[in-house]
């Protein structure tokens, strides 16, 4: 796998969009605490054209993020296997996968789990496309547990830690 | 304890972030959101006036090229030499003079190779990643290919001679990307200088650098050897400009910050293999020479065709794809009032061309073409020139005619890129197995916004001239929020992006910098050069001014600034002046400030006028007392048949029995009438009037969550099901930045059930969930996906997948298990 995707960004990098910003290899993502649901939900929002280029490089020439629901769910699996988020004691909270979603220029990937009972600091892993794109930079937003805080990833940046004051 | 002190130190933090100015507010919290930005912007003067206009006394240099250039296809090389005269309209002496040598930036030793961070954020190009715990550092091919290309190839410029008019040496230094020329003679005010250029450089290739322009190499085309696509830009020693504001802009190139130029007229020299096809800015001078008559004629026809007329045709271009030239080919092209000259060429180049008639005194014809090899396919036939056609209509709309003989989308390696009157676009089809070329619609979208943004790019900043190196939101903010209008203009279904939601998780997150920030040291430059400032305009245009007022302002700013060099306080300020409305606040909070939007509507209270008359206030004290529940435990002593003691024995009862404590009695009366007496008429009638018309009065709180002041919009639901809209504009924000509250009187019958601020979504607001009163239980995306489970089919590669042949019965059984749906 790992040889195959190294071999996938030599053919990608063929053209740079940076200048129009069509192809902008940026995901910004939302990890919320659902007081309703008890839930911590977390949505993913990558950029159609983003996502477009991606499935074609990891499932082949075949793949279509617009109109194939298998593409559309093999990329969702994709996210779900290269985001986690690392509870107080190191382990890692079980994901559920919820489900993908097209709309307009985004594609969406939802996630959920249950919020764990005391939760004093969060540890968060999101490589989706960083380990495609070296330049590929997630950002995701945390709310709905104190102040909303900010995480980047970016560079050789792996692992995110944020702590939660008690209020 | 502990808590305040840290509150207190934030504040005083934020107190220092904003005072770069003198004044400064150190009692209190208080921010003032409305202050005028005079006190940041540039004092006014002869050259940039207070309105945001060019002053009296405004002056811009001229630069004017002659250029011979010669492509070497064999080496991709470019060989030329160029006279230039230097126009000094300064006011200023010059005793030297400042060139720009781009292609310098390739080089080893460019500050650009050298400050190229490992694995760091925001360079363009192959992409790099260090070491981390579970993996080695990365390169990717991309990037190890860069690094061999410029290992195996000289690049930057040879600069072989640079002479005075009289064939003397001048002497010249070279600085990075940049070049100063010590002129022998001190340049007057007034006074022109001529001087050459010789000089050459191998051309770089795109897909291994990344740059602006370059080669693509096409080695499966039937030619032996393949073929190439050239697009040259950054292609010849250009002046840096020198300017009122910030003398001379040599600014070293490092790569994200762009061009700052003069306007000058050209004339330019391509000779090129006799085979090629050029796209050039400028008029072509010699079409006698360089097209055959078929050419001319079908050039000719197409002036004034309906739709695109085949200069060469596809199967013309196949035909001089298969073989090459020895011989070469002169095209001559001249160019008035440009700031920049870019051309492309190729062998592989098919041409369409329609003409736009505009009208009007200036240029009554604009002919829009397209070049693009057999790869751009039907996908380009189809849209690029019409693309091209619509963005003159509609960007001519909002601004001036469009000012040039030719408008022109080229495809070639650079994804998107604009020069005056070129642009470089990426799009491709794809070549599917049976030998026949499809697109999906994704692809399809994107050469259509590709076209429509580049081209747009000819206004802004190519006319309209912007400094590109210190502002990217100067030329892209402006000209994304132009390519949406087209957009929406040309399709609304297809998702443009201007629209205020897509910016708001942006502008919640605390990794941003102010819009305001040099180009070279912006941070997530995408949502903070292009769509933030773009959605700013959007919502400016469409909630704050209206279309009138944005439209006559926005106009204004295009035109007083066309051919010339605006800067943001230009900007800033011709907006105020020409619409009227003060918006300092808005600058203030887009573009200078890292707030977002988040107003939170918090309580509704209602409110009754008392009439003072002991009649009416009496009777509805005692009513209010009834309303109240009855207690609990006199409903039970009640229900358990107790019987109350005064109802058993009925003569220890009195009169108090019989009058409550809300009886109204003579001596009330009497006070009413002698507080009806003291009052003057004009209060009196007042008075009598609220007291007849009993209208409902409510109190509104709000509390400014996110800085950003903003108008607030309400839609107000009444208990008769009929809704209103209101607007407060967002100096209701001027002295309680914070929290506001704001009275609505309704008539009697109008009685209010719920509010809703921005219901539209039309400004940003970063937390719909307090926007409702009573608050209403906003569900996350995730839940209402939970709820929906719908997926919508936006577009499908529809060419490709109407060949799918039906299948049988039996074998849809054989292939159930991986099938797509």
């Amino acid at each position: 796998m790992n040889k195959i995707v190294n071999w996938a960004i030599g053919a990608l990098l063929f053209a740079a969009f940076s200048l129009s910003a069509h192809q902008q290899k940026t995901a910004i993502s939302t990890v919320l605490f659902n007081p309703r649901t008890e839930n911590i939900e977390i949505m993913h929002r990558f950029r159609v054209h983003d996502a477009e280029h991606a499935v074609k490089q990891i499932f082949g020439k075949d793949a279509d993020i617009i109109d194939s629901k298998k593409t559309q769910n093999q990329f969702g699996e994709y996210v779900n296997q290269r985001f986690n988020l690392f509870a107080s004691n190191q382990q890692p909270l079980p994901l559920k996968m919820v489900g993908v979603e097209l709309e307009g220029q985004f594609f969406w990937v939802y996630q959920e789990t249950t919020q764990p009972t005391t939760l004093d600091n969060l540890t968060i892993r999101h490589d989706a496309l960083r380990d495609l794109w070296p330049e590929q930079v997630n950002t995701i937003n945390v709310e709905g547990k104190g102040k909303l805080q900010t995480l980047t990833f970016t560079d050789s940046i792996e692992l995110l830690k944020l702590t939660f004051k008690t209020q | 304890m502990f808590k305040k002190f840290i509150t207190i130190a934030v504040l005083s933090l934020a107190t220092i972030g904003s005072a770069n100015a003198a004044i400064n507010q150190t009692k209190g919290d208080f921010e003032d959101k409305f202050r005028q930005l005079d006190e940041s912007l540039p004092t006014p003067n002869v050259y940039r006036n207070a309105a945001g206009e060019p002053g009296h006394e405004y002056w811009q240099q001229q630069v004017d090229y002659k250029i011979k250039a010669k492509l070497d296809e064999e080496k991709r090389r470019i060989e030329a030499s160029q006279e230039i005269t230097y126009h000094n309209n300064s006011p200023d002496t010059l005793k030297y003079l400042w060139v720009q040598l781009d292609q310098n930036k390739f080089r080893h030793d460019s500050m650009s190779a050298m400050t190229t961070t490992f694995g760091g954020i925001g360079n363009r190009g192959p992409a790099t990643s260090t070491a981390s715990s579970s993996k080695p550092a990365q390169m990717s091919l991309g990037a190890l290919r860069r690094q061999q290309f410029t290992d195996d190839n000289v690049l930057g410029y040879d600069i072989q001679a640079v002479k005075d008019n009289k064939g003397k040496n001048l002497k010249h230094t070279v600085v990075g990307t940049n070049m100063r020329i010590d002129l022998p003679v001190h340049l007057k005010p007034g006074k022109k200088v001529e001087f050459s250029i010789n000089y050459a450089f191998n051309i770089v290739e795109e897909d291994a650098v990344s740059a602006r322009s370059g080669y693509e190499h096409f080695p499966d085309d039937e030619r032996v050897g393949g073929n190439d696509i050239f697009l040259l830009a950054q292609w010849f020693p250009r002046l840096h400009a020198y300017t009122d504001y910030e003398a001379w802009t040599n600014k070293e190139f490092i790569g994200r910050g762009e061009f700052t130029l003069e306007f000058g007229n050209y004339d330019v020299e391509l000779t090129v293999p006799a085979d090629h096809i050029v796209s050039s800015t400028g008029a072509l001078q010699n079409p006698k020479s360089v097209l055959t008559a078929t050419q001319r004629k079908r050039l000719k026809e197409a002036e004034k065709a309906d739709r695109i007329v085949f200069v060469v045709t596809e199967e013309e271009a196949l035909e001089n794809e298969k073989e090459g030239s020895n011989k070469s080919k002169t095209w001559k092209f001249r160019a008035e009032n440009v700031r920049d000259f870019a051309w492309a060429s190729s062998r592989k180049f098919m041409w369409d061309a329609r003409g736009h008639q505009q009208g009007g005194a200036d240029q009554p014809l604009v002919m829009a073409m397209s070049f693009y090899p057999k790869e751009g396919g039907d996908l380009w036939k189809k849209y690029s020139t019409e693309a091209v056609i619509q963005t003159l209509e509609v960007y001519s709309r909002f601004s001036f005619d469009y000012p040039y003989p030719v408008a022109q989308s080229v495809n070639g390696p650079v994804g998107g890129m604009e020069y005056p009157m070129i642009t470089f676009n990426g799009p491709r089809t794809e070549l599917q197995d049976d030998g026949s070329r499809t697109y999906s619609q994704a692809e399809k979208r994107f050469l259509i916004g590709v076209v429509i943004h580049e081209v747009g790019h000819i206004y802004f900043p190519m006319i309209v001239n912007s400094d590109e190196r210190q502002w990217t939101w100067m030329d892209e903010g402006l000209n994304s929020f132009l390519d949406g209008v087209a957009g929406r203009e040309w399709d609304p279904t297809i998702p443009w992006g201007v629209e205020p939601r897509d910016i708001v998780s942006y502008m919640k997150s605390s990794t941003q910098v102010p819009i305001m920030t040099q180009s070279d040291s912006v941070l997530r430059l995408g949502p903070n050069a292009y769509t933030k400032p773009a959605a700013a305009l959007n919502i400016l245009r469409e909630t704050i001014l209206g279309r009138e007022l944005f439209d006559f302002a926005f106009k204004e700013y295009a035109q007083r600034w066309k051919y010339k060099r605006p800067t943001p306080s230009d900007f800033f300020r011709t907006m105020e002046e020409a619409s009227g409305v003060d918006l300092d606040w808005f600058w203030r909070g887009w573009f200078y400030s890292t707030d977002h939007v988040d107003i939170s509507l918090d309580k509704i209270s209602k409110l009754r006028l008392d009439t003072k008359n002991p009649d009416i206030d009496f009777d509805r004290l005692r009513q209010e007392e009834l309303d109240k529940p009855m207690s609990l435990t006199d409903e039970r002593n009640k229900a358990e048949g107790q019987d109350l003691w005064v109802e058993r024995f009925s003569d220890i009862t009195d009169f108090y029995d019989e009058n409550d404590r809300f009886t109204v009695t003579n001596k009330e009366r009497n006070k009413y009438k002698k507080f009806l007496k003291k009052l003057k008429p004009w209060e009196k009638t007042a008075l009598e009037r609220a007291v007849k018309e009993d209208k409902n009065y409510y109190v509104l709180e709000f509390s400014n969550k996110g800085g950003l002041v903003m108008p607030i919009i309400m839609e107000l639901t009444f208990a008769d099901g009929s809704t209103e809209n209101q607007y407060i504009p967002a100096e209701i924000w001027r002295r309680t930045p914070k929290a506001v509250n704001k009275m609505i009187i309704t008539d009697k019958n109008k009685e209010l059930v719920s509010v809703t601020v921005d219901p539209r979504w039309e400004t940003a607001d970063v937390d719909v969930s307090n926007n409702h009163y009573p608050r209403k239980i906003i569900p996350s995306r995730i839940e209402a996906y939970k709820r929906k489970k719908s997926t919508r089919k936006v577009s499908r590669d529809i060419m490709q997948d109407i060949k799918t042949e039906l299948k049988e019965d039996k074998d849809i059984k054989k292939d159930d298990q991986n099938n797509d749906e």
